[in-house]
């Protein structure tokens, strides 16, 4: 399984797409965001609406890993590397989980920067550093959960792309990460709270200002266990049709 | 080295094989010949262990051998380099250390890719490609190496260096059973055959046998209106390759009556000859369809 983790890993951490898109777009969109959203207010109004885009950016970008997920397993079935590695002594699912845990290092690792990138130029508070740290690696396992059943249930790329689309930018928007839930309708603020990204949002927020409470800290940690351990069984139920699939 | 009994594999749409016995005996190198979607490849994956789900038996003499599959698709990352592949094949199949770099090494020497070892795959050749996904399966010295269409679409140069490794091979005694719709790369490089078409095993043996089994004769024969109107009764005429080929038992009989007919008729050959028995033929003759279809 090491080989898989450590090809997965070298293969990813060469992409400059991916290091794009997962590092310097999310930079980008944050200082956008946070120019645009902080011109003309004052400084206390400044301070909470960073507290809220940088959390908020970090979040809504994480689960774009999807694309890259979605692609790698689609690459590895069409070019017949699934069914070359299948001839191997490696078991079946140690490819899944091979996979798995190096992309749970990629967004691990794209959390860490953005929130560093935040610390270091908007002198963002990171006040409760455990919860925080385990509230990134909860918010890793619900995007990878995700993202391995979308990986091993689509059959095109294009459909992967659309699939992260409506979960990152759909989640995004109700979720509360582009505009405070509170300055939404009533309906649409029942609704973001069906969302990992919400809770994610909340929690984030309140243990980087120092205020989080265990009950909220729970709450949102079982809400991304949750979604991330669905995506799990999901992925893991669909895991054989799509070896079928790929060994042909 | 194996015998597989009566194996057959069924998709919803389609039966890839059908009640397939074979034997391959230990360091042979033994073509399975078909064109495409005769069930090869599914042949082959079944052998690898890379389809589970099927029917029948496979016996091996003594224990299970190790096995270098190489699929037809080249199966690399090819965003990492060379070594990187070879590494990551070489783990899989269980080497590490001093041994794991040792064979890199001699695969990278076998391969003919020692210059361009840290380079991206993305930026190798077809050839190059295809004799890394080879080298990517001998890494573990396996015992019998199972090849799917390993020079398709390739240059000249390659296939030569892809055949050396081949011979090289069956020098060290390993068994290599090779799929291929190309005849005259079996012809060259397998003892044994089997021909299979639409999931059957039509016909299997050695290769010498097989070509002397169904060898008919054929004359060539290249020109304007050189060909006598009664050629038909002396055998089989077919239009290929802009000339007539005559299959005939009496062919040098078909060689007199084409010149004396030409001689008369003032007409001029271009191109008149006894052409040899292949293997494309004999699957012609077995199947009634050609390789290429």
């Amino acid at each position: 399984m090491n080989a898989i983790i450590v090809l997965e890993m070298k293969k990813n951490l060469q992409d400059r797409g991916l290091f794009f898109w997962s590092v310097i777009l999310p930079m980008i969109f944050t200082v956008l965001f946070i120019s645009v959203f902080t011109s003309g207010a004052g400084e206390e109004e400044s301070r909470e609406i960073i507290l809220s885009i940088v959390p908020g950016f970090t979040i809504m970008f994480v689960f774009f890993i999807m694309i890259s997920m979605t692609e790698s397993f689609l690459k590895d079935s069409q070019t017949g590397m699934v069914a070359r590695i299948a001839s191997t002594l490696l078991p079946a699912n140690r490819y899944l989980l091979g996979k798995w845990v190096s992309f749970m290092a990629i967004v691990l690792i794209q959390i860490f920067v953005l929130l560093l990138f935040g610390k270091l130029v908007y002198q963002i508070p990171l006040e409760q550093p455990v919860p925080l740290l385990v509230l990134s690696v909860l918010l890793t396992f619900t995007v990878t959960g995700i993202g391995l059943a979308l990986a091993v249930i689509v059959k095109t790329n294009n459909m992967g792309i659309a699939l992260t689309q409506v979960i990152a930018l759909g989640g995004a928007l109700l979720g509360g990460l582009w505009v405070p839930v509170e300055m939404m309708p009533d309906i649409l603020q029942k609704t973001s709270k069906l969302l990992p990204q919400y809770w994610a949002h909340q929690a984030f927020q309140e243990a980087m200002a120092g205020t989080l409470k265990m009950s909220l800290f729970w709450q949102s940690s079982l809400v991304l266990f949750g979604f991330g351990l669905a995506g799990f069984i999901l992925a893991l139920i669909w895991y054989p049709r799509f070896l079928r699939r790929a060994k042909g | 080295m194996l015998s597989v009994k009566n194996i057959s594999k069924k998709y919803p749409s389609v039966t890839a094989l059908n009640n397939v016995s074979l034997h391959i005996p230990q360091g042979v190198c033994f073509g399975l010949v078909g064109p495409n979607g005769a069930g090869k490849s599914t042949f082959i994956k079944i052998i690898a262990s890379v389809i589970h789900d099927f029917d029948g038996d496979i016996h091996y003499s003594g224990q299970k051998p190790r096995i270098g599959y190489v699929p037809q698709e080249i199966s690399l990352e090819d965003t990492v380099s060379a070594v990187d592949n070879l590494s990551f094949f070489g783990k899989l199949y269980g080497l590490r250390g001093k041994k794991l770099k040792r064979r890199i090494d001699e695969v990278l020497d076998d391969t003919g890719l020692k210059e361009r070892k840290k380079d991206k795959v993305k930026t190798f050749s077809g050839g190059m490609k295809r004799r890394l996904n080879i080298g990517c399966a001998i890494l573990h010295e396996p015992d019998l190496i199972i090849m799917d269409e390993p020079t398709v679409g390739i240059d000249p140069q390659s296939r030569l260096h892809i055949f050396q490794m081949i011979e090289r091979f069956k020098k060290e005694g390993r068994t290599i059973l090779y799929a291929s719709h190309y005849m005259e790369e079996i012809e060259r490089l397998c003892d044994l055959a089997a021909f299979i078409d639409k999931g059957k095993i039509v016909e299997n043996g050695p290769v010498e046998e097989l070509l002397k089994k169904y060898a008919v004769p054929s004359v060539f024969v290249k020109g304007e209106n050189c060909l006598p109107d009664d050629i038909g009764q002396y055998g089989k005429v077919t239009e290929r390759n802009g000339g007539y080929f005559i299959t005939t038992n009496a062919p040098l009989e078909v060689m007199e009556k084409i010149i004396g007919h030409s001689k008369r008729h003032n007409s001029q050959i271009e191109q008149l000859e006894l052409v040899k028995t292949r293997l494309e033929d004999v699957f012609f003759s077995l199947t009634g369809s050609q390789l290429r279809d």
